[in-house]
């Protein structure tokens, strides 16, 4: 691992609206630490909570829910 | 057709209106009751009998709809026809405008001229309605001056 | 907009212009001139090296000269179609013939210097007008000093300076400075309502972009010491949620003055600008601002008069298209119709009603020759996949340089190699283009892959090429994942390239696993009912109903009473002083007699089962049952008149609301005649707290009236008590003439509102005037009360559509923007006052754009759904925890008997279902499921997440 502490984390991203949003990001070059990995879901309420707890118990270090 | 009030005739011929609504319903007068207190009747119907009664044509008030001249059921036009006095006027053909040469074959297909938000959503629904669309637009690329909103009310949603 | 660029039925003919037209309606010869862009446009990818590398910088007029852009540019990043153009006048080349940098550096070989003027001929049915509108130019007036003062900007340059897209990425500044702005001032009405600059109308939108911009300005801007002001007559927030808006607004500090400033000048050193008013009760002012906004007004387009002429049009004095109010959408020349501002300045939702109510016009004289030009895509039959092992074929798109630059392509590409069951990896310079397309198809044969994954731009925008180019190769088009590795990573990364590479293997990684778990997924395919229902016999209703009928469609017209009509019942003239009884006359003996229309009167709905597609509903009629099967439905239940409790109102036969004089006008004109005076009170019931909205007619409605009596007779003293005078669009021509000829306007406050007694025989109204600050007494022989509309009854069709209202209890549209005559049923469409009020041109206008949104549905025998949707699984045991939190009600629970024990499960309604997932989400227990979400094939992304996690940290 870096020197410098690297968080990885986990977005589970609203198809209509957040991914959306982060694809226009990308669009307008809006510059972000590339520490989220992005998971498309149909809506943000799709994400069950056994999935979020399973990400952190197995090390990663945050989840985002975007919607 | 004609349409005229039953309120107008009854003045001009001095009679209560339902001595007219019992006239129409014996056929002395030529007419079938219309909505809205009216009478609806032929040209010919109406001319015999403003004769019949010696009455001015003008003075009852008539009123030309655009419905075809039928005795039985009355059949609609295309178009959202007005009354003959607010009918718009149909230019005759400007100078740009030949003489028909064409069949009368009619066209599926429709030009929208502009590409605004207007004319970006008359486009999509004849385009998803059965109807080839050509989208004609001035600039380089559609979109028009929504675009360059940065929100809209009421819900500050973005304008994209 | 994005999909009208895709679609196959809209050729998109940009930088053309029309030459001529000859023919007849149905059968129309147009003929196009297409200006070169000097970029084929099958070439450019839109990749921006060209822009990037053209020396020759242009003031941008996307961004209203605030900025700048190149000679060869696209005006903004989601334009469509996403090609570059050369304007011919800034290029280097065409001006001094030398130069050539694009053509040196484009990839592709798009452009081409040589690429002539086209002239092309189609053949229409019909024509759609829609040329828009033009700002108005404040240069040249003097009391603005817009051109000397760079801190005087007009309302479309200001959206662009708060825009994140804008030249100064949404940080609010002050030009001449460059520093945040603390005083800002908006003046509305500029080239508007001002028979000086030839406009005398009013632009109907700028009070409320004025109030949107101050309201998003107090979003970018903090600090006790920000101060936003609006100049304004009269305030004009009559539309939906408007008035709520504008109190918001004054909520949050915005101050508003009534007053119209009578100049502009520098501010110190010459930084900001002065501006000289004179307040309501005659105060002269001198204020400095640090930003001054121009609410301009809308103008008609300048090539307004040259497409008049060659369409042989008629336009009002204002150069907009002239139209009626029962057929706003027609013009003198049949087979030609307009939409959007070239009628007159309209908001968006405005002109997005009326584009549909156009298109209903325009398709209905071809209803003989629908479909017949159309195209529609056909695919060679899929293959089984199923008992395969996965293979998996992955192509990575380099984009140009958009990704290569940032992302090391190469080695993604090799990395996609090691991951399990991939057969198959290739690199893409673009994957999107055309022979890509082609390629790809080859290579899923070739290879026989059966899961593709395609690492490139946003599924949002390609996923749908890609599942067509799977779909052609034999494929099912849900067995496609892309990664997101330009929007997500390479352009927003590129600092990073090395972290930007880790993360495109993760993402690769992830699409991978997820892929493994598609499954090939059926679009669903329901039988459209090509039926209609419309309830509500009024105006809209009718007009909705005869232009369904008139598409061919059999429409069944319910209606309460035993009268069609409707509210015109009691109406006279319109604003625009056509007759409404005649009007309505002929319109119901069209619908009555249509053999495609079948009337019940003394009718309503009393169920309502299925959805979009496929409607049923019983109908009362008369004491007996009706059923009646319809694919949508239009609602159109109108609204009625408030009965007002205020100033004895019922207590005196003279005071009367606006219905009932426009009775007396009708029946007792002469009487009317004779009265000395005439009081109207405007807002009785409106635009309080219990009813926060604006009824929209009754301004134009009492100022008309007004007219009507000063014409009666001269020497009537008439008033009209009002709040703002909401004459919107070309109707301030008629509070002009009220004005002119005399009738009284006298402004009241909320909290001071007018009183009215009974002194013996005499109507006495008392009404604080702001001028003189003196409470005035008014004898009225007649008071009209000009009192709100306010919605019907109707919770119980509320509840069997489940459609859902606003506050004031008026139906809710999809969106107030862009979905202005869709409710959030899909298959149910709103036209007229039930929505919100309106004049009769705006509700036959809605009529008709809901028989257009119609139309898209019931264009199609069958419809097809996505096939992303919820699903039992054998997990579900009944328990119902999905039921109540699906918010489209798409879930219920029924029994079944197995070995004769009763068990209980859920069903999933496909047609109701949008695939959200909220479902799969609640459920403890597996037993409901999302296709192409599953849960495994969620867990799937997270664990492949998790093991580069823990690759990293080994």
């Amino acid at each position: 691992m870096s020197a410098q502490f690297e968080p990885v984390i986990l977005g589970f991203l609203c198809n209509w609206c957040a991914y959306a949003g982060s694809d226009l990001a990308g669009v307008s070059r809006l510059q972000y630490p590339p520490n989220m990995r992005v998971i498309r879901t149909m809506c943000s309420g799709m994400v069950h909570p056994r999935l979020v707890v399973d990400a952190l118990e197995r090390g990663l270090d945050g989840v985002i829910v975007m919607g | 057709m004609i349409l005229i009030q039953v309120i107008t005739l009854a003045e001009r011929l001095g009679v209560h209106r339902n001595t007219i609504r019992n006239w129409v319903k014996t056929g002395k007068i030529p007419a079938r009751p219309a909505p809205g207190r009216g009478l609806l009747l032929s040209r010919e119907d109406f001319q015999r009998l403003c004769q019949e009664f010696a009455l001015d044509p003008g003075s009852l008030n008539p009123r030309e709809l655009a419905l075809a001249e039928t005795r039985e059921v009355v059949t609609v036009p295309v178009a959202l026809a007005l009354h003959a006095s607010e009918q718009p006027e149909r230019s005759r053909l400007p100078i740009t405008f030949q003489e028909a040469v064409m069949s009368d074959k009619v066209v599926g297909s429709v030009l929208v001229v502009g590409g605004g938000i207007a004319g970006i959503q008359a486009a999509l629904d004849l385009a998803d309605s059965g109807y080839y669309v050509y989208l004609v637009e001035k600039g380089p690329g559609i979109g028009g001056k929504m675009a360059q909103l940065d929100k809209t009310y009421p819900t500050n949603d973005c304008a994209m | 907009m994005v999909e009208c660029g895709r679609h196959l039925n809209i050729e998109l003919l940009t930088l053309s212009e029309i030459d001529t037209i000859s023919g007849q309606p149905g059968n129309f010869l147009v003929t196009l001139r297409q200006h070169p862009r000097y970029v084929d446009m099958d070439k450019c990818i839109a990749c921006g090296l060209c822009s990037q590398k053209c020396p020759r910088k242009v003031p941008d007029e996307y961004q209203m000269g605030v900025g700048t852009r190149k000679a060869i540019y696209i005006s903004y990043n989601q334009t469509v179609p996403l090609k570059y153009v050369i304007d011919k006048d800034h290029c280097i080349y065409f001006q001094k013939g030398k130069c050539k940098a694009c053509e040196k550096f484009c990839p592709t070989g798009a452009i081409n210097f040589d690429e002539p003027e086209e002239v092309r001929t189609v053949n229409v049915g019909s024509v759609i007008l829609a040329p828009g509108y033009k700002p108005f130019d404040p240069t040249g007036f003097d009391i603005y000093n817009y051109e000397q003062l760079p801190d005087v900007v007009t309302g479309l340059e200001y959206e662009r300076l708060l825009s994140a897209s804008g030249p100064f990425q949404g940080h609010l500044v002050q030009p001449s400075t460059g520093r945040e702005p603390k005083k800002i001032a908006w003046i509305q009405c500029v080239g508007s309502r001002n028979k000086a600059c030839g406009n005398g109308y009013c632009s109907t939108v700028c009070c409320m972009y004025a109030v949107k911009q101050s309201l998003v300005t107090a979003e970018h801007l903090h600090g006790d010491d920000i101060q936003q002001t609006i100049f304004y007559m009269d305030l004009r927030a009559h539309n939906k949620e408007f008035e709520r808006y504008y109190n918001d607004a004054m909520a949050k500090g915005v101050r508003f003055i009534r007053s119209r400033p009578h100049s502009v000048d520098p501010g110190e050193k010459n930084i900001g600008a002065r501006i000289y008013y004179v307040t309501e009760d005659g105060q002269q002012v001198r204020e400095d601002f640090d930003l001054v906004v121009l609410s301009v007004g809308l103008e008609a387009p300048a090539d307004a008069l040259e497409l008049a002429a060659k369409f042989g049009l008629k336009l009002d004095q204002y150069r907009f298209a002239d139209t009626s109010s029962f057929a706003p959408v027609l013009t003198q020349r049949e087979g030609v119709y307009v939409c959007g501002a070239f009628s007159g300045p309209k908001s968006i939702p405005r002109s997005v009603t009326d584009a549909s109510a156009a298109a209903t016009a325009a398709a209905k004289n071809l209803v003989t020759a629908r479909g017949t030009l159309t195209k529609e895509k056909t695919y060679p039959p899929e293959r089984d996949v199923s008992g395969e092992e996965p293979r998996v074929g992955v192509f990575v798109c380099s984009c140009g340089i958009n990704i290569a630059n940032t992302v090391n392509v190469p080695e993604v590409v090799d990395y996609a190699k090691t991951l399990p069951y991939v057969q198959y990896v290739e690199n893409n310079l673009f994957s999107c283009s055309t022979d890509t397309q082609v390629l790809m198809a080859e290579k899923i044969k070739e290879h026989n892959l059966n899961r593709i994954v395609v690492a490139a731009c946003t599924p949002r925008t390609h996923e749908a090429l890609f599942a067509d180019t799977l779909r052609e190769a034999g494929l099912n088009g849900y067995l496609l994942e892309m990664a997101n590795i330009r929007n997500q990573n390479s352009w927003v990364h590129q600092q990073s390239p090395e972290a930007a590479t880790a993360k495109a293997k993760d993402q690769v990684r992830m699409a991978v696993a997820k892929a493994l778990r598609d499954f090939p997924l059926q679009r669903l395919s329901v039988a459209v009912s090509q039926r209609a229902l419309v309830i509500g016999g009024g105006l809209a209703g009718m007009t909705a109903a005869l232009d369904l009928a008139d598409r061919n469609y059999e429409t069944v017209l319910v209606e309460k009473s035993d009268k069609l009509g409707g509210n015109a019942w009691f109406l006279n003239k319109t604003w625009k002083g056509e007759d409404i009884r005649t009007n309505l006359q002929v319109l119901i003996a069209k619908v009555e007699n249509h053999p495609k229309i079948k009337v019940l009167k003394q009718a309503e709905v009393k169920s309502v089962s299925g959805s979009v597609g496929n409607f049923q509903s019983d109908i009362i009629v008369a004491g007996r049952t009706e059923t009646v099967s319809y694919g949508i439905a239009v609602l159109a239940i109108g609204a009625e008149e408030y009965k007002p409790n205020e100033y004895l109102y019922g207590q005196d036969a003279r005071i009367k609301t606006h219905l009932e004089f426009d009775a007396e006008l009708r029946e007792r004109s002469a009487q009317v005649a004779k009265a000395g005076s005439a009081v109207f009170i405007q807002c009785v019931g409106s635009r309080e707290p219990e009813r926060m909205y604006c009824s929209r007619v009754c301004c134009t409605h009492s100022v008309h009236s007004a007219i009507k009596l000063k014409e009666l007779n001269p020497d009537m003293q008439v008033f009209i008590l009002y709040r703002d005078i909401r004459t919107y669009g070309k109707r301030e021509d008629l509070y002009t003439k009220a004005r002119e000829l005399g009738v009284l306007f006298i402004r009241y406050d909320l909290e001071n509102k007018p009183k009215v007694r009974k002194e013996g025989d005499n109507l006495l109204v008392e009404v604080v005037d702001p001028i003189v600050q003196m409470p005035v007494t008014i004898p009225a022989d007649y008071l009209v009360l000009a009192s709100a509309i306010v919605p019907r009854q109707h919770e119980q069709l509320m509840e069997l559509y489940k459609y859902n209202v606003n506050t004031d209890g008026f139906i809710n549209e999809a969106h107030p923007k862009l979905r202005p005559v869709d409710s959030l049923v899909d298959g149910l469409f709103l036209a007229g006052l039930c929505h919100h009020p309106k004049p009769i041109n705006e509700s036959v206008s809605q009529a008709m754009a809901a028989v257009s949104r119609a139309g898209v549905i019931l264009a199609k025998e069958r419809m097809s759904l996505d096939a992303i949707k919820s699903y039992p699984t054998e997990k579900c045991d009944g328990c119902a925890l999905c039921v109540d939190v699906c918010p489209y009600m798409a879930i219920k629970v029924e029994e079944y008997r197995d070995n004769g024990q009763v068990h209980r499960r859920i069903v999933t309604d496909k047609a109701l279902c949008k695939g959200c997932g909220l479902c799969a989400a609640t459920c403890p227990k597996d037993g409901v499921e999302v296709h192409g979400f599953t849960m495994e094939q969620l867990q799937a992304q997270v664990d492949a997440v998790v093991a580069g996690f823990a690759q990293a940290g080994a």
